[in-house]
């Protein structure tokens, strides 16, 4: 699907996966996990890479089963290097009230991959129910 | 519904003692961080300089929500005051040491305990 580089468009996205989620009986640790991934990289697509541009849009494509849960989120931005995104771990950023979504994607997802652009992420959950 | 799907952000606000306490229920993500974050510079802006954060009822937060209670504790600390939080869900309590904000927040196991 592609939606409009705003919150609320992304809460229709968020709600068509989180139910297909549902419908596939994943452990309440998991779809936690998948919601927290989920808003993380709408965010990031959304805020970052779009910059709220109402010009520009996210694609966002899911393919959930009940062995695991893939979650692809693509914006039009210029693009970023994950890697150079800071620790907000270390004691120097601990009290920045940003910073920390991609390091959650990574705690939380079993794969987070990016493309070369930083402008297309991959995110996929094993469902824990089924081992 | 699974309680981590549930949407919306409820926020109950009330004195005791000296503390200012929020009892928070339900959702701080994306869609709810700014309310969060609303409330507390709100409370801050009163010269509050107790203020506990009660997380009993929080099914969910992401990183916006953690970004609204640490913008929270900035200001309240520009009263020279303290944010504390109460009793953390399981999965809330994770994500909160997963990104080490363990060791900027004191966390109590009730309202009581946090505000004595």
């Amino acid at each position: 699907m592609v939606i409009s580089s705003n919150l609320k468009a992304a809460r229709k996205a968020e709600k068509e996966i989180l139910r297909e989620v549902a419908k596939h009986g994943y452990a309440e640790a998991c779809t936690f996990a998948i919601r927290l991934a989920l808003e993380e990289g709408l965010n990031n697509a959304i805020t970052h890479g779009n910059r709220m541009d109402p010009t520009k849009t996210v694609q966002v494509d899911f393919d959930i089963d009940a062995e695991r849960a893939q979650i692809i989120i693509a914006d039009q931005g210029e693009g970023f290097m994950p890697q150079s995104v800071p620790d907000p771990t270390v004691e120097e950023n601990i009290e920045k009230p940003c910073g920390r979504g991609i390091m959650l994607m990574r705690a939380y997802m079993d794969v987070v991959e990016y493309d070369k652009n930083g402008t297309r992420i991959r995110l996929v959950k094993r469902n824990a129910q089924k081992g | 519904m699974p309680k981590t799907m549930r949407t919306g952000l409820t926020l109950r606000q009330k004195k005791v003692g000296e503390a200012t306490v929020v009892r928070v229920k339900g959702s701080a993500g994306i869609h709810e961080a700014e309310k969060l974050q609303g409330k507390l510079e709100a409370i801050a802006a009163e010269g509050v300089t107790m203020v506990v954060l009660d997380l009993t009822g929080m099914d969910f937060i992401c990183s916006q929500g953690l970004g609204a209670i640490i913008t929270g504790h900035l200001r309240i600390r520009r009263n020279k005051g303290e944010l504390r939080l109460v009793n953390p869900q399981p999965a809330v309590k994770k994500l909160l040491e997963t990104t080490r904000l363990t060791k900027l927040f004191g966390i109590y196991d009730s309202v009581a305990a946090a505000t004595s």
